[in-house]
């Protein structure tokens, strides 16, 4: 099997010599390798890229969707931006709190689920979009939560 | 009048993402046509057609294409902007989901023009299904050799919405913070790693090959003469039926609302229409007989900027709505220029003094005077955009503001739509140090 | 920028500059001031991130960032002075910047030295509108022992974060999160480690990075700047010694364009402090008996070293450390040589005038086209500054090489030697190549040696002038004389004192010379001294006593003893440079070195004196086994160093460096126990694999090396024990 480190190279390869265009790609596939950008997966991907792990981290701590803390193993994204609020997107936060027994912001005691409210995910005229790892669900209703939930394998 | 499509011409009898199907219907033809010409010849096509980006600026592309310094020894980029951010908007998307050949085929022509053999997408990051039908589709595509030696790479971003501000989105590709440069230099001159770069909206470049199969002069015909071709309109909010209209760019503003998308939901009243994605001033009830098209909407103070209208009913507090506007502006700003970084973050504090009762008329003044000082002192737009709505509804709406600071509290009690609406920057930073600035 | 002449209107005046200058400079030269603070050239292109400079342009229907604008001919520029527009814009940033700021400048070390300060007492609105919660930090953070971080008082105008990523190219110092939360910050709040993390302090335009060592230690109007030139490297870089109450308190960078562009080390920065060292000697120390060393009068002493000097006269040799001053050397050699009849003295390396057909200021490196860097000793380690030279021309697209036969170089129009040890014989080998490759005559060539000393150059130049005789070789040595720290912490010269009948020390620091002298005289520092120093560059310049020693000055006593030897050696530099320059410097005087000292010729080379210099370690690797090993000499070592409890921090790991092919070939990785040994004496040392490294040598610190030099054999760890 091909390494961290190769599969940067391959991911450096596809831009100009020099550049470090690479390095979103390579902190995603650090995060899916280690769940979130732990200190040592910041430092494996500086290694790769040659830059320095302070380099890794500042571009990481720009972007919403990589991730500094830990998260559960599934991540659910409400659309709280205004399209989406305008049509009951708080309910539907709301009730995945109760159902997960949890805060919009935090992950369940046995880290399976993360539950954030995210800016606006480009499905207004769907309202309310949820984000389910990473995977749209669109016309979410308070009602169809717990459906969503039930489908997560293992779910909670 | 019925919708016309072109950009998403063929995706309701044909499953678009297909290339075969997409050949089917004459697709890719526009490469040829194109490639017999020389880039003197198809930039001068382009700008005849008079394609208006669709990004938000309304730049004509063909104009773009022609500042192109095709002489510089470096080599020359083209870059299509997919970051599609800005609320309201989901064309892009749609575009992209179910015609991406159209958009391919859009970029080879584009290509040609500028003499470019590198192209980059840059696509939201998370618009994943869109991403894999996108890749997918360059994949068939140059596997069946329509490429030449043109070279498509799909970038994804990771969550910002600055990165859709062309020369963020330039810094982002690079590999760096997506913090937008001063201008100038402007892209076609020093664009990506420093060579000249054509950057384009996701809806313009998929317009191109209707320009080619058309021919511009044709092009030039359809929708109004200031803002010719059709336009994806993403309407959202309280109407009836919220989605992606493909009109003719002239299309009277009413008609979107109460034929195509069904009017009011819940036979509510009309309050407000934000005609351009939440970054634009919005309209009151008594403005929305107007045509859809970037001359049209500037006239009367606003812009075009998305092509999404957000549609407001009367139950929500306008207060409330500029809070959660100005939420998300302060939470994209990207940190570096001082008015933006500050100024929306104040911003906030004063709308929310006056959302729970704590204002005075003074801070009224303030706010407007914050927003004044924002505006037109800023590196890029983002900061402009968290003013003009505000701005607007400030103006529009002040006996509501006014209503706030004399009942000490919101006028609607608990009853407005947007009623305890949590935003992300409510929750937490990435950093302990962002954390404790948060109290 | 072409030389083309534009006419640009600013505030109703005309000038005339280059078309392509930058607005700033435009308005300065037409007498007007843009405030700015992210705006600061030496780091890059303009970022028009904090928004202080805008102004209006005619024809721009928006205010313009004056730092990213450049002067195009008829460009009619209106700033805040004249345009109601400007001064808006102007009002508005500064009202933005004040919003978060803490209202802490009485206890704040920049107050009244800040930018901000000023700006905000010049141009700023008299009260706040910003009534609700500012952004409150932890504060301040230590982001190193020698710098604080006050992240409330952070402007965010990016000026440490881009000299971190583009100047120093260390990438440690970054910009986390976005908007309002964005701060300044290292990664996981590891210390901010390298040879010019210092600089930061100065750059930031408010009281956000500060030096720890100066904190609460003076305010403005309490202290005063002496402009005096650094003694801890051959660089020679530009400083100013802020002084309060008789004490050094704090070393700022005072800009020579062509030696250091305002870029100074942290060991010229923050090692001012072994000035109040705890073994620093005032008063001499005689060993009496076999009691050891106990402190006796200044007459007492001065009586003692006549009396060692006549018993050993024309057999005393002595030890130069190089960084006394020219004046010093003169002085005692005068002494020694004229009063003694006693020539012989060494420096711990060769020196020779055979660059001085190619000197050249240590700016022209970045506008080479091609460096080629000779030497495994990383420049960083030698002569600090030259490294950001070498990296700023590899940022103006030079190629840097570390092969003087690699064709670029002869294709190359303008060439750059850098000769970085090991070895003392250095200025020898690359004047030869110098000369190989022609670049004499050639425009913007030239060859530069880093010496191992601040001024072996001109302590040489000095002993040699300051006697005609010659002596011949002695039998035995007398007394040995140990002049300076260097000279009296190497072990060799302790070894030498072993065969002299009598060794007198002058020295800084107790420590150094308890136990094997008989007689110490202390000595004093660079930041104590008149007189002047000749860098690597050949450029002679002046030292200013920027307070006074807690001892008499050398040329003091020298003077007081020369003259019971019938040899007339003046008190003061002054009097003694001139005696130099008539000899050496071409009869410059002393008033005539400069503040800012140009790069003068030398009439005529001197003949030099020199100690057998270091072997230079010869020979490839014969067997796959072996690998040529380097012992550097750190930058942060030495006497100073040692004595600054706030810098071991920056002192060199245990480890040794390898060459990725070396440490493949034995399966080597980062973190492995690696040992190398030659005939009995080994190491056992944590790896390094370092992609710039040359195969077949390994890098350690000297004193991680364990006295090995030269061919080793290199093995991983477990191999051996096994
Ligand atoms: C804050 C900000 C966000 C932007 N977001 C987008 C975006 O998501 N998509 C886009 O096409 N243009 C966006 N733009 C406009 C781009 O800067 C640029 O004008 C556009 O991509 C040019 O393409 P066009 O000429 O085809 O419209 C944004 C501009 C600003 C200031
Ligand atoms: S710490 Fe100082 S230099 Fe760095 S960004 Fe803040 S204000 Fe600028
Ligand atoms: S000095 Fe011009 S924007 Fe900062």
């Amino acid at each position: 099997m091909t390494t961290f480190y190769d599969e940067v190279q391959e991911l450096r390869a596809r831009y100009p010599e020099g550049s470090r265009s690479a390095v979103l790609p390579a902190l995603r596939l650090a995060q899916e390798r280690h769940g979130w950008l732990s200190r040592e997966a910041l430092e494996e991907t500086a290694d790769a890229l040659e830059v320095t792990p302070a380099f890794c981290y500042s571009i990481a701590t720009f972007y919403d969707m990589l991730h500094l803390e830990p998260v559960g193993r599934h991540t659910i994204d409400v659309c709280t931006n205004l399209p989406c609020a305008l049509c009951g997107a708080q309910e539907v936060v709301e009730a995945f709190e109760s159902e997960l027994g949890i805060r919009a912001g935090e992950t369940t005691p046995d880290g399976e689920v993360t539950l954030r409210a995210v800016e606006c995910l480009g499905g207004c005229g769907y309202a309310t979009v949820v984000a389910v790892n990473d995977r749209y669900r669109q016309h979410v209703r308070p009602e169809t939560v717990p459906e969503i939930l039930g489908e997560l394998d293992g779910g909670t | 009048m019925a919708e016309h499509k072109v950009l998403l011409a063929g995706t309701d009898e044909r499953d678009l993402t297909q290339l075969a199907e997409y050949r089917a219907i004459g697709g890719y033809r526009g490469v040829d046509k194109a490639r017999a010409m020389t880039p003197d010849a198809l930039i001068e096509e382009l700008q005849q057609a008079n394609l208006r980006g669709r990004g938000g600026a309304g730049f004509p592309m063909g104009r773009k294409a022609s500042l192109i310094d095709r002489k510089s020894p470096k080599p020359k980029y083209l870059v299509v902007n997919a970051d599609e951010s800005e609320p309201g908007a989901f064309k892009d998307r749609e575009v992209m989901a179910k015609a991406p050949h159209r958009l391919i085929e859009g970029c080879l022509i584009a290509a040609h023009a500028i003499e470019s053999t590198d192209v980059f997408i840059y696509i939201r990051g998370e618009y994943l299904a869109e991403y894999e039908i996108l890749a997918a589709a360059v994949e068939e595509a140059r596997e069946a050799g329509l490429f030449g030696d043109v070279r498509i790479t799909v970038h994804r971003g990771a969550g910002a919405y600055i990165c859709g501000e062309e020369t963020a989105l330039l810094e982002s590709l690079e590999g760096k913070r997506g913090q937008p440069r001063p201008r100038p230099p402007f892209p076609p001159i020093q664009g990506l790693y420093m060579a000249p770069t054509q950057i384009n909206n996701v809806c313009t470049i998929a317009t191109v090959p209707a320009i080619l199969e058309l021919g511009a002069e044709e092009f030039a015909k359809t929708g109004v003469p200031s803002s010719p071709g059709t336009a994806i309109f993403s309407i959202s909010g309280n109407v009836v039926q919220p989605g992606n209209y493909e009109l003719d760019l002239g299309t009277p503003m009413r008609e979107l609302i109460y034929e195509h998308a069904g009017g009011i939901a819940g036979g509510r009243e009309l309050k407000a229409v934000i005609p351009g994605g939440s970054s634009v001033p919005a309209l009151t009830p008594d403005q929305i007989d107007v045509p859809l098209d970037y001359d049209s909407l500037g006239a009367i103070g606003t812009f075009f900027g998305a092509a999404s209208l957000i549609v407001v009913d009367d139950r929500c507090c306008m207060v409330q709505l500029a809070i959660r506007s100005t939420k998300f502006y302060a939470h994209e700003s990207c940190g570096k220029c001082t008015p933006c970084r500050v100024g929306t973050r104040w911003m906030v504090q004063i709308l929310e003094s006056i959302e729970n009762g704590t204002a005075t008329h003074a801070d009224l003044e303030l706010l407007d005077s914050v927003g004044d000082n924002i505006l037109g002192k800023v590196l890029c737009a983002l900061g402009e955009f968290a003013v003009y709505p505000v701005a607007s509804y400030l103006h529009k709406w002040r006996d509501e503001f006014v209503a706030h600071i004399e009942q000490g509290g919101c006028p609607f009690g608990n009853s407005s739509s947007l009623d305890g609406i949590l935003a992300p920057s409510d929750m937490h930073a990435h950093t302990p140090a962002g954390e404790e600035a948060l109290v | 920028m072409s030389t083309e002449l534009v006419r640009v209107t600013i505030d109703e005046r005309d000038v005339h500059v280059p078309k392509g200058t930058g607005i700033v400079e435009t308005a300065l030269a037409a007498g007007v001031e843009i405030p700015v603070f992210c705006y600061e050239p030496r780091l890059g292109a303009p970022v028009g991130a904090c928004r202080m400079c805008l102004v209006e342009v005619e024809g721009m229907p928006k205010l313009q960032t004056g730092c990213t604008l450049t002067a195009q001919d008829g460009m009619v520029v209106k700033t805040a002075r004249t345009s109601e527009k400007a001064a808006g814009g102007e009002r508005a940033t500064l009202e933005f910047i004040l919003v978060n700021h803490p209202l802490d400048c009485p206890v704040c070390d920049k107050g009244g030295e800040c930018p901000l300060q000023d700006l905000t007492f010049r141009y700023g609105p008299g009260n706040t509108r910003m009534s609700f919660d500012k952004l409150t930090f932890e504060k301040p953070i230590p982001i190193s022992p020698t710098i604080s971080l006050d992240r409330e008082r952070c402007i965010l105008c990016y000026r440490c974060t881009r000299f971190s990523e583009s100047v120093s190219e260390d990438g440690q110092l970054v910009a986390a999160n976005r908007g309002a939360l964005s701060v300044i910050t290292t990664f996981e709040d590891l210390p901010y480690t390298g040879a010019f993390t210092g600089n930061v302090t100065e750059l930031c335009p408010v009281g956000a990075l500060l030096p720890t060592q100066y904190r609460f230690e003076g305010r403005p109007w309490e202290i005063v700047e002496v402009p005096t030139v650094c003694g801890l490297c051959p660089v020679g870089c530009n400083i100013h010694a802020t002084v309060r109450e008789g004490k050094v308190k704090r070393i700022l960078s005072r800009n020579h364009p062509e030696i250091d562009e305002g870029w100074i080390c942290d060991k010229g920065r923050f090692a001012y402090t072994h000035l109040r060292a705890e073994d620093r000697l005032a008063q001499p120390l005689q060993r009496l008996r076999r009691h050891g060393l106990e402190q006796v009068s200044w007459e007492q002493a001065i009586d003692e070293a006549e009396r060692l000097f006549r018993a050993a006269r024309g057999r005393i040799v002595t030890v130069l450390s190089g960084s006394e001053t020219v004046e010093q050397a003169y002085a005692l050699g005068k002494l020694l040589r004229v009063g003694l009849d006693s020539h012989q003295a060494t420096l711990p390396e060769e020196i020779s005038g055979g660059l001085d057909a190619y000197r050249l200021p240590l700016s022209s490196i970045r506008s080479a086209d091609v460096v080629v860097v000779l030497g495994d000793v990383p420049v960083a380690e030698r002569a600090p500054v030259v490294d950001l030279w070498i990296r700023s021309a590899r940022r103006n697209g030079a190629r840097i090489l570390d092969d003087a036969n690699d064709p670029a170089v002869a294709e190359a129009e303008r060439v750059v030697l850098i000769w970085s040890g090991p070895g003392g014989r250095g200025s020898t080998t690359v004047a030869k190549l110098a000369e190989k490759l022609g670049l004499a005559e050639r425009e913007g060539c030239g060859a530069f040696y880093l010496p191992e000393t601040p001024n072996g150059r001109g302590v040489a130049d000095a002993w040699a002038a300051c006697c005609d005789e010659e002596g011949g070789p002695i039998d035995s040595i007398g007394l040995l004389v140990v002049s300076g720290d260097e000279a009296a912490a190497d072990e060799n010269v302790r070894a030498l004192a072993e065969q002299a009948e009598a060794t007198i020390v002058l020295s800084m620091f107790g420590g150094l010379s308890a136990g094997w002298a008989d007689l110490v005289l202390p000595g004093t520092s660079y930041l104590e001294r008149d007189g002047t120093f000749v860098n690597l560059e050949g450029r002679l310049q002046r030292l200013r006593r920027t307070v006074t020693p807690p001892c008499p000055d050398e040329l003091e006593w020298i003077a007081e003893l020369a003259a019971r030897f019938d040899v007339d050696v003046a008190p003061y530099a002054a009097a003694v440079f001139a005696e130099v320059s008539e000899r050496v410097y071409g009869g410059l005087a002393f008033g005539e070195v400069g503040e800012r000292a140009p790069l003068r010729g030398y009439p005529e080379a001197q003949e030099h004196v020199a100690r057998e210099a270091l072997p230079e370690p010869r020979g490839k690797p014969r067997r796959r086994s072996e690998v040529r090993l380097v012992a550097y000499k750190p930058l942060f070592s030495g006497a100073a160093v040692e004595r600054v409890t706030e810098l071991q921090f920056q002192r060199p790991q245990p480890e040794l460096e390898l060459s990725p092919e070396d440490a493949q070939r034995r399966k080597i990785a980062t973190g492995d126990l690696v040992t190398v040994g030659s005939n009995g004496s080994a190491i056992t040392l944590p790896a390094r694999v370092n992609r710039h490294l040359r195969a077949g040598i390994a890098r350690v610190a000297l004193e991680h090396a364990n006295g090995l030099q030269g061919i080793v054999e290199l093995a991983k760890a477990e191999e051996v024990t096994a």
